[in-house]
């Protein structure tokens, strides 16, 4: 036997059989999508560099104390934008939290496999991606116009109903990944569903969750089209009572871009450097943040 | 002491199961079905107070499932439902109007792999305690005490009760989990195959604390490992295919089983 | 038996008295959580009933020629959404055209080529790309790619087709300002792009491992791999990917209303301005009254319609992968 495998003994096909052609598609593509890659990464350089000399030129220490300067006049600054932005951006998230919160946990933990459940996961897949300006036109319809005026309320709403998607999204998300038999421990204990959802779901998925909040502010805080028909924009400091229009840093900046004043203009890239960078730094900080919370 | 007690445990499986001690837990015609499937079938047996009951079968035979009966941990699904009775001291608990939060924390539970929650060792302790009892804080620290120590935990927790319960090794969560048990006074115990996650020495320990708690709790262990029913239970039911095929004194039904289908199993022919 | 019924009674003493008090609490809790949900379908009626509310007096009025008619004239109270329609329609098919291409190429780079350490400086890069506000990428846009685009491919480009047939109108521009639809499509194609490739990414990081391996091993290039195999397994659902920054696209309003000039006019030339329906709401809807609140209103009824038709295929699509 042995010596007949081994008379039998094949001579072995020679190397070089591969079509060049394979090896030319092959390269192709990998210096194709390495370049498209390239390309993304240098548009999004230039986006930002653009942004930093622009807005660094136009940034002093001035501009976040004083309020935007009404047409003509000189000077000015940010300041009523900035807090409006933040009030605005507070009001949306105070409002969107809770009950993003709470529809996540009934998607997760009560809704488990119902039909309503599976239609409303659908539908807010949808929302999470709905063009934000028809959510203007909504709050418009829907608070703006009964209550007579544009108002920092509205504007509130708005950025709400942008951000409870994602909210729902993450929630549900983090608390599918804690594990079922922690659930049941905490049954098992005679807790009812409410206090180990509270307890011990909740607590588990915390950093998840968080994560999504921020996420959900970064969306929001950069949003000005559902701001258009809703907290408007004007140049004054906001009033008490939130009526009549807030000014934020979006909608300031969209008017003042687009002016013909060179300090207007000025003041727009400065707005749009300080958003930018907040938004980035409370993305990044969301990332990090879930990451901390992978690594325990 | 009690005489019937301490006959029981100093003579366990000669003394015939129906004078050990008083019946706990009483099962008559138990079936249940996940969805359309019937996975117990007419299951009548009776557990005894303040003893160790094995219930062993290969996979799937139903023996969690029974398990998970006896605290209604199975109505968190929707698709899963039983019928017939379990009545504990007399009540049955598969009844509507029985409130199974109130049930869970009689009949208390420990599952196959350790369940520390989020929170520190001791609010996982308190945790349970909190939900049915008022408490000021020296008479929970009592409480928490008392619960480490039963679950020979504490020598080894005492000094980081702040630290999280997820830090521990294993069979530290295990006994953890376990520890949070008893700490709410349950009167009956479940253990789902309580040792599988854990290594020998880990395993030993439980074993050790499970022979304790007996003294004080009655006791259900589903397991997979027939060593382990022989050297801890007094009373072992084998279950197949979803039937109680035996039940009686451990002793009994590792010498001299009544059925074959018992006798091939334990002496490992099939399962 | 005396004695065990003592010691019973002696155990039960011992035991706590339970209260169970919370399932009130229980009870508004769940309520609380299925209201919260219930309230995201609310949110959905209530986008589609004001729109339908808004928009029906214009639809009425106008009947089905408020759809082909390209006249939008407010001083004659007419108002048609033709020019609207096919600007947000030719910006998101540009942008799709480019941005597609280059996503999944990036996807693509990302799962199969690059090395292990620049993978997720890259993919963090990419990830934020997506969260820069779309103001920013307008702004952009307009002060910055536009002049470029005007020196660097309108005048050049429109120096080379004058005269020619088809070429000479598509890419002819009269005044070369920069802005315009193309211009719109391209800046909507990169702000796609982070979208299409990190989906496109996931999805191709779904595909089992052992699937590309067992590729490899009968001796596939990754060019072979990536056409034979991934593409095949996951081409349904890069579709809805590709849906997906679709939805985005058509509906994009800031970026778009700073770059595409903002005309109602209809031109055969993708240089020449134009208008989509978010940007044309964007610039009108605040100084609008009677019925050209009512025409916006219907024009926004019209993004919403297709806007929802896109994103429902591109969620069914992208499930599928999902649940095999």
């Amino acid at each position: 036997m042995n010596a007949a495998s081994q008379s039998v003994q094949t001579t072995p096909a020679p190397w070089g059989r591969v079509r060049r052609g394979r090896y030319v598609a092959d390269r192709v593509l990998r210096i194709i999508c390495t370049l498209f890659t390239a390309l993304g990464a240098f548009v999004l350089g230039w986006i930002l560099l653009m942004l930093l000399y622009e807005g660094i030129t136009a940034l002093s220490p001035s501009i976040f104390v004083a309020t935007t300067p009404g047409p003509g006049t000189k000077g000015g600054g940010i300041a009523n934008a900035l807090v409006g932005s933040l009030i605005l951006t507070f009001l949306g998230i105070a409002v969107a939290t809770p009950i993003g919160v709470m529809a996540g946990t009934y998607l997760a933990e009560y809704g488990k496999g119902s039909k309503l459940a599976e239609v409303i996961r659908f539908i807010n897949d949808i929302l999470l991606a709905a063009p934000s300006i028809l959510i203007g036109l909504f709050v418009y319809t829907l608070m703006v116009r009964p209550m007579g005026g544009y108002s920092g309320w509205a504007g509130g709403v708005a950025l709400a109903i942008i951000a409870v998607p994602v909210i729902v999204r993450t929630t549900e998300d983090m608390l599918r990944l804690v594990p079922g038999s922690l659930r049941e421990a905490g049954a098992a204990l005679g807790a009812p569903m409410s206090t180990v959802i509270r307890a011990i779901t909740w607590r588990a998925a915390r950093a998840g969750m968080v994560t999504g909040v921020l996420l959900a502010t970064a969306r929001i805080a950069g949003e000005t089209a559902p701001l258009l028909f809703t907290a408007l924009n004007n140049n004054f400091w906001f009033k008490p009572n939130l009526m009549g229009g807030v000014a934020n840093l979006p909608v300031m900046i969209y008017q003042f871009a687009l002016s013909p004043y060179e300090n207007w203009r000025q003041l727009a890239w400065a707005g749009a450097l300080v958003i930018t960078l907040s938004i980035l730094a409370l993305s990044v900080v969301a990332r990090l943040f879930l990451k901390k919370d992978k690594a325990r | 002491m009690n005489p019937v007690a301490v006959s029981a445990s100093s003579a366990i499986g000669q003394i015939p199961a129906d004078i050990a001690s008083p019946v706990r837990i009483a099962v008559k015609n138990l079936n249940f079905y996940y969805s359309d499937f019937r996975s117990l079938k007419d299951i009548s047996l009776d557990f005894h107070d303040r003893q160790v009951t094995a219930l062993i079968g290969p996979s799937g035979c139903g023996k969690s499932t029974l398990l998970r009966t006896f605290n209604r941990i199975y109505s968190l699904y929707p698709e899963q439902r039983a019928d017939g009775q379990i009545l504990l001291d007399g009540q049955n608990i598969l009844s509507n109007s029985i409130d199974v939060n109130e049930l869970r924390a009689r009949v208390g539970m420990v599952f196959q792999k350790p369940t520390p929650f989020p929170m520190s060792i001791y609010d996982n302790i308190s945790f349970g305690i909190r939900l049915y009892e008022k408490l000021g804080k020296a008479d929970l620290d009592v409480r928490v005490e008392e619960a480490l120590r039963k679950a020979a935990l504490w020598d080894e927790v005492k000094d980081k009760l702040r630290q999280s319960g997820m830090g521990l090794s294993g069979g530290q969560q295990q006994r953890l989990c376990i520890a949070r048990t008893i700490a709410q006074k349950p009167e009956v115990i479940l253990l789902d195959e309580p040792t599988s996650a854990l290594d020998p020495i880990s395993t030993g320990k439980i074993e050790e604390l499970i022979e304790q708690l007996r003294t004080e709790f009655t006791i259900v262990i589903v397991t997979h490992n027939m060593q382990q029913a022989a050297r801890i239970s007094q009373f072992t039911a084998f279950m197949y295919l979803g039937e109680l095929i035996e039940f009686g004194p451990t002793n009994k039904m590792f010498m001299t089983p009544n059925q074959k289908q018992t006798q091939d199993y334990i002496t490992g022919r099939f399962g | 038996m005396v004695a065990v019924s003592q010691k019973q009674f002696m155990m039960s003493m011992d035991r706590p008295s339970r209260r169970s008090n919370q399932s009130g609490f229980d009870k508004i809790f769940r309520l609380a959580s299925l209201g919260s949900a219930l309230l995201v379908l609310i949110v959905l009626a209530g986008i589609i009933g004001s729109m339908i509310h808004g928009g029906l007096p214009a639809l009425i009025e106008f009947g089905p020629s408020f759809i082909t008619s390209s006249v939008w004239d407010v001083q004659r109270d007419q108002y048609g959404a033709l020019v609207a329609i096919i600007g947000t329609l030719t910006t998101a098919v540009i942008a799709l055209v480019i941005g597609v291409p280059i996503s999944i190429g990036i996807a693509i780079f990302l799962t199969q080529l690059c090395p292990a350490w620049l993978r997720r400086p890259v993919s963090t890069t990419i990830e934020l790309l997506a969260a820069v506000p779309s103001i920013i990428y307008g702004m952009w846009g307009l002060f910055v790619f536009a002049p470029l685009f005007a020196k660097f491919v309108q005048i050049p480009v429109s120096k080379i087709v004058e005269g020619l047939p088809v070429f000479g109108t598509i890419l002819y521009s009269r005044v070369p300002s920069g802005v315009g639809v193309l211009t719109a499509g391209i800046i909507l194609a990169i702000m796609i792009i982070p979208f299409i490739a990190s989906v496109t990414r996931d999805i191709l990081d779904q595909i089992p491992t052992i699937l590309r391996e067992s590729a490899y091993g009968i001796g596939c290039t990754t060019w072979e791999v990536v056409r034979h195999v991934l593409v095949p397994q996951a081409g349904v659902s890069i579709i809805g990917a590709v849906m997906l920054g679709l939805g985005r696209a058509l509906g994009e309003t800031m970026a778009v209303t700073f770059v595409i000039g903002n005309a109602n006019r209809l031109s055969a030339s993708l240089f020449d301005p134009g208008s989509t329906i978010a940007s044309r709401i964007a610039n009108e809807f605040n100084e609008a009254i009677g019925l050209q609140l009512n025409a916006l209103m219907a024009l926004g009824c019209i993004l919403f319609l297709v806007t929802f038709a896109v994103l429902v295929l591109a969620r069914l699509l992208v499930a599928r992968v999902k649940t095999r």
